[in-house]
């Protein structure tokens, strides 16, 4: 009884659904890909995703509270610019520097937070309005093409070395993780996301202050895109305006694959995380895979073109076995009462 | 219950039925282009798999699909982990792919790039489609060719502040002060590598200068948008035009005699140079620095000029010839 009660919460979990898909991501490319699980590709892996792991895991919270954030992607690209111009014009050390630029970051995030949570305008509506803005101030301060490159090698290091075996960006993304985790699974804080996720006029009516709680988790997506721009700028070792672009929908993704709910309410941070492992690995896999067949013909290029057809099965079945494993469990707990 | 999984898994089945490439003790390259949609690119991988096939190796393609800025430097990475031997590169972003580009100068993998180059410590040679010097000068002996050099000519360009576009110009107006002092420049203007901008620049060009003999445009754009402003003006065949520009998106224009020459090099015999150069450095048959000529192939002799193998001289695309280009 006690066991198929385990079995039964167990089932239900949507973090197992993203398991299995990502052992079958394994399987699948280990076999047809080559050299995949090998350390140096696996550490590409998450080296190369980084940037959108943190993503992911700051929106999870904005997403907790039916909230979204679009602008994310443009943030990282005009960040990028102003951490290059503080480190190329203006001289200031790259550690300074980076610091500043959460702040450049936490400071377009408040901009939406003033939006969103005291105008009270949709956060589709806002942040697709700061999507443009970000990108069109970026490509502003830069004329649209230039540039700042050579960075010290310290500063490069962070994007390029490993820390005791793993990426050195790898450890700022599980800080932020464990932050985000113990914010929204171990505070007041977190609960109240959620309430306000599955209701705003409710929480509202509880006592909880709506308006702070929703601008602190905008602010920290912001925040936190600064620093996902550092880490993309130390990997390339060149700040663009281009940084960045598109990553705000690969992190949603990731959220969504994640089994956070789009409405807000519902959603775990290991979700999100899993959801990120599991877009890594299939972005990477298919870079292993060439000399293959489409229908017959031989295709000497990697199979990149798959990766927004396959990102989409990927997404819609693993949302449907959830579902399906939800009904199941469902069922079975029927049964036994 | 398990349906989702399986058909997830037979669908990646499906598509991608798959023979990994037996692992013969052929040098492997691997062959990055600018993006992955473009025509032009596409017809570099042309020459490329040509070289594959001459030297008989392992060619991997890629390129980004969209324009996320880190893409090439992730798929650099991913040949250097995957043990390539070499890697011919076409640069977008020109500092941050040269960052990749060292570490796999560092892992001991042989680097070359065309088209667009990195820094030059990051790579071993470039094939450099043209000297700014040849493609200014083919230009402006295509146009007094057609004006028998002499009378007004105008230049219509992408930005007046385009480093490479500006260059090409200063190479017309050398060699026209050289060569042909009957010809006078009465107008740069730019295009914003827009068509219809060229149209209406080239039309304001037109009615402001009735003695023009020709238009020359240095970016691609502006070829079939001064094109367009001569017919319009129905001044075909009276004012000559001559660009920088792709065959096919000239192809009517030519036909029509509007325009009389589309300057380009071959995409193709670019792609094809690179990969020989590639493949040649690893082989050990082209010094890593320092070399003076390289022969490619079928290409034949090639200068070098410092770190740079000069393709050679690029092509005039006209009436008889336009058919034979599908770029």
């Amino acid at each position: 009884m006690k066991l198929s009660g385990t079995f039964k919460s167990w089932l239900g979990k949507h973090e197992i659904v993203l398991l299995l898909i990502i052992v079958v991501e394994l399987v699948l490319f280990q076999a047809l890909g080559r050299n995949f699980l090998t350390s140096g590709n696996v550490s590409n892996i998450f080296r190369h995703s980084a940037e959108i792991g943190i993503l992911a895991l700051v929106m999870t919270p904005v997403i907790l509270t039916g909230g979204i954030d679009l602008s994310v992607g443009s943030l990282m690209g005009l960040c990028a610019v102003a951490f290059g111009m503080f480190v190329k014009v203006y001289g200031i050390d790259p550690l300074t520097a980076a610091c500043l630029t959460v702040l450049v970051g936490g400071f377009g995030g408040a901009i939406n937070a003033g939006l969103v949570a005291n105008l009270k305008l949709p956060p589709l509506i806002v942040t697709l309005g700061t999507f443009s803005l970000f990108r069109g101030l970026a490509e502003a301060f830069t004329h649209g093409s230039e540039s700042y490159s050579g960075f010290s090698e310290g500063f490069l290091a962070l994007g390029n070395s490993d820390i005791a075996g793993i990426p050195a960006q790898i450890w700022i993304v599980i800080l932020v993780g464990m932050t985000i985790w113990f914010l929204v699974h171990h505070t007041t804080y977190g609960r109240s996301l959620r309430a306000i996720g599955y209701g705003e006029e409710g929480a509202r009516y509880a006592g909880l202050p709506v308006k702070r709680n929703v601008s602190i988790a905008y602010i920290m997506a912001g925040a936190v895109a600064g620093l996902a721009a550092v880490i993309l700028v130390s990997r390339l070792g060149e700040a663009r305006a281009n940084a960045g672009i598109g990553y705000e929908l690969l992190a949603i993704t990731a959220v969504v694959l994640g089994g956070v709910s789009i409405f807000g309410g519902s959603g775990n941070v290991s979700g999100a995380v899993l959801g990120w492992i599991a877009l890594a690995i299939l972005n990477n896999g298919l870079t292993r895979i060439s000399d293959y067949e489409i229908f017959g013909e031989k295709v000497s290029s990697v199979a990149r073109e798959l990766s927004g057809l396959l990102t989409g099965l990927l997404l819609i079945a693993a949302l449907a076995l959830a579902i399906c494993m939800k009904t199941l469990a469902a069922r079975r707990s029927a049964k036994q009462t | 219950m398990k349906h989702p999984i399986l058909i997830t898994a037979l669908a990646l089945f499906a598509l991608v039925s798959c023979k990994k490439s037996d692992d013969s003790g052929k040098l492997t390259v691997g062959f990055l282009l600018k993006s992955k949609g473009n025509q032009y690119f596409v017809t570099c991988e042309k020459g490329a798999q040509a070289a594959a096939k001459d030297l008989d190796i392992d060619l991997r393609v890629d390129g980004p699909i969209n324009a996320d800025p880190a893409k090439q430097n992730e798929i650099v990475e991913n040949w250097i982990t995957d043990g390539v031997d070499v890697i011919v590169a076409a640069c977008e972003n020109k500092d941050s792919l040269s960052t990749a580009l060292r570490k796999a100068k560092q892992a001991g993998i042989k680097v070359v790039t065309y088209d667009a180059d990195a820094q030059p410590d990051a790579r071993m040679y470039f094939a450099n489609q043209a000297t700014a010097q040849g493609i200014g000068e083919k230009l402006i002996d295509s146009a007094a060719d057609l004006t028998s050099a002499e009378g007004e000519f105008a230049i219509i360009t992408g930005t007046l502040t385009s480093a490479n576009l500006n260059e090409w110009i200063d190479a017309i107006k050398a060699r026209q002060a050289e060569k042909y002092p009957n010809m006078k420049l009465v107008g740069i203007r730019p295009c914003d590598d827009q068509k219809d901008k060229a149209q209406q620049e080239a039309t304001n060009l037109l009615s402001a200068n009735p003695n023009l003999k020709a238009i020359v445009a240095v970016c691609s754009p502006g070829v079939p948008g001064a094109a367009e402003a001569v017919k319009q003006a129905g001044k075909t065949g009276a004012v000559k035009v001559v660009g920088l520009g792709l065959p096919s998106e000239n192809r009517a224009y030519v036909k029509e005699g509007v325009t009389q020459a589309v300057i380009l090099w071959s995409p193709e015999d670019l792609g094809y140079l690179a990969v020989h150069a590639g493949v040649a450095l690893a082989k050990g048959e082209l010094a890593e620095k320092d070399a003076k000529i390289f022969t490619a192939g079928k290409l034949g002799e090639l200068q070098v000029e410092g770190d740079s193998i000069i393709l050679g001289k690029p092509v005039a695309f006209d009436k008889e010839n336009i058919d034979d280009y599908d770029f």
